[in-house]
C-alpha cells in the first residue's frame, strides 16, 4: 500500500526504501543527540520507523520531518520517564546514569562527529531542556515548530531553551574549565 | 539616556538570540542592551551555548550504522503491526502521535462536562426532594420528571436546556402550592 508510485500528481508517495534513505540519518542523529549513546539511538530510530510504517496511512505530504521529530522526541521522553520510574523504584538514592550505557568519548565522536564534551554536556541536561535545546540549536527548528512538536506553549519553549542553554554552558565549563565553552576547534 | 531598572526577561534573551522577537520587541531589547552590561553578558552566554551546539555538528553528517539501516529497510517484512519492540504497548503510539495536538482541550472539556453534569444531578435531586416533600397528589408527575431529567443530563451534556424549565415550574409549583394552601 505504501508504494503506489503513480506519477500523476505533484506529490508521489515515496517507497519505503526512499523513506528510510531520506530520513534515517536525521532521525538517528536526533536520537543520538537526545539519548547520548548508540544503543538507545538505534532502538529509538528503529521504533520511530516502525511507528512511521504503521501509521503511513495517516501521513499527509509536507509534514514528514515534523512528524518524525515528534515521534522521536516523544519516544525519547517516554523512555527517559520509564527509566526514571524504574530507577526510582529500585534505587531511591541513585541519581546517576545506569552504568554501562555511556559510550567513551572516542566512540561518541566516531559515531556522531559531535564534540564529545558537547554531547556529555547535553547528557547532563534534564530531558525536557535537552529536547528543546537540541530541536532549536541542532535541528534548527523555530520556536513555533518546537511548540508544535512537543505540545507545549511558546513561553514554555522559550524558558526551556533559555534554561537549557544556561545549564549547557555550566556543564561545558565544568567539563573543561581551562577551555572556553565555544567549540571553535571542531569545524 | 534613561536606562530602566528592569532587565530583559530570560525568555526574551533566548528569543533575541534566536531571532524570535518581533520587530518592536527586538528594538526595545536592543536599546536596553546598549545600556545594560548584565543583559549583554546574558545574551552572550546564550549565544555561546548555541554556538557550541551549532558549530559542533554540521560539519559532517552522522552515519547510520549499516545493520540498523538494513533493519529499517526490512521493517515492512519484519514489523509486527500489533505488537511492539522494546518500547511497550500502544499507549506509546497514542502519546507519540496525539500528544502535541491541543493537549489541554479534552481534559478541560471533560472537566466542564463533569461539572455541568454534577450540577444538574444536584438540581435533579433538589427537584426530587422538593417534589417528595410536597404532600399534594398533583405533585407526583413532577416527582417523576425530576429523576428523569437528572439521569438524562448526567449522561449527555446536550440536554441541559431541559432542566431549568422543570426547576422553574417546580419552584413556581411550590409557591403556588404554599400560597394556595394545601387542604
Amino acid at each position: 500500500m505504501t508504494e503506489p508510485a503513480t506519477a500523476t500528481d505533484v506529490w508521489v508517495a515515496p517507497t519505503w526504501e526512499q523513506v528510510v534513505r531520506d530520513h534515517s540519518a536525521r532521525v538517528y542523529r536526533l536520537a543520538y543527540r537526545l539519548s547520548g549513546n548508540p544503543q538507545d539511538a538505534e532502538d529509538l530510530t528503529q521504533e520511530t520507523f516502525v511507528r512511521v510504517f504503521r501509521s503511513l496511512a495517516d501521513f499527509s505530504p509536507g509534514t514528514f520531518e515534523g512528524w518524525l521529530h515528534r515521534i522521536t522526541t516523544n519516544l525519547f521522553l517516554d523512555m527517559v520517564r520509564r527509566r526514571q520510574r524504574i530507577r526510582f523504584d529500585a534505587l531511591p538514592e541513585d541519581t546517576e546514569r545506569l552504568p554501562g550505557t555511556a559510550p567513551s568519548p572516542e566512540q561518541v565522536y566516531a559515531d556522531t562527529h559531535l564534540d564529545p564534551q558537547v554531547q556529555a554536556a547535553l547528557d547532563a541536561l534534564s530531558p525536557e531542556f535537552r529536547v528543546a535545546v537540541v530541536l532549536c540549536d541542532i535541528e534548527g527548528l523555530t520556536y513555533e515548530e518546537i511548540s508544535a512538536t512537543l505540545g507545549i506553549k511558546l513561553g514554555t519553549v522559550r524558558s526551556r531553551i533559555h534554561r537549557g542553554r544556561v545549564q549547557l554552558r555550566e556543564a561545558l565549563a565544568h567539563l573543561a574549565p581551562q577551555r572556553r565553552p565555544v567549540a571553535e576547534g571542531v569545524a | 539616556m534613561n536606562v530602566p531598572e528592569t532587565h530583559l526577561a530570560q525568555e526574551a534573551i533566548a528569543a533575541l538570540v534566536d531571532g524570535e522577537l518581533s520587530g518592536g520587541a527586538a528594538g526595545r531589547a536592543a536599546r536596553h542592551l546598549t545600556g545594560c552590561l548584565q543583559c549583554r553578558l546574558a545574551v552572550q552566554a546564550q549565544r555561546e551555548a548555541k554556538d557550541a551546539l551549532h558549530g559542533s555538528h554540521d560539519s559532517q553528517d552522522v552515519a547510520v550504522p549499516g545493520d540498523l539501516l538494513s533493519r529499517l529497510r526490512a521493517i515492512p517484512f519484519t514489523a509486527d503491526v500489533s505488537a511492539t519492540g522494546p518500547f511497550g504497548g500502544g499507549t506509546l503510539l497514542a502519546s507519540a502521535l496525539t500528544a502535541p495536538e491541543t493537549p489541554e482541550r479534552p481534559g478541560q472539556a471533560r472537566w466542564l462536562r463533569r461539572g455541568v453534569a454534577a450540577g444538574l444531578t444536584g438540581l435533579g435531586l433538589g427537584v426530587v426532594a422538593l417534589a417528595v416533600s410536597l404532600p399534594a397528589p398533583d405533585s407526583t408527575p413532577v416527582a417523576r420528571t425530576g429523576p428523569d431529567s437528572g439521569s438524562v443530563t448526567s449522561t449527555t451534556g446536550d440536554r441541559t436546556e431541559l432542566v431549568p424549565p422543570v426547576v422553574r415550574t417546580v419552584t413556581v409549583g411550590t409557591t403556588t402550592e404554599l400560597t394556595g394552601g394545601t387542604p
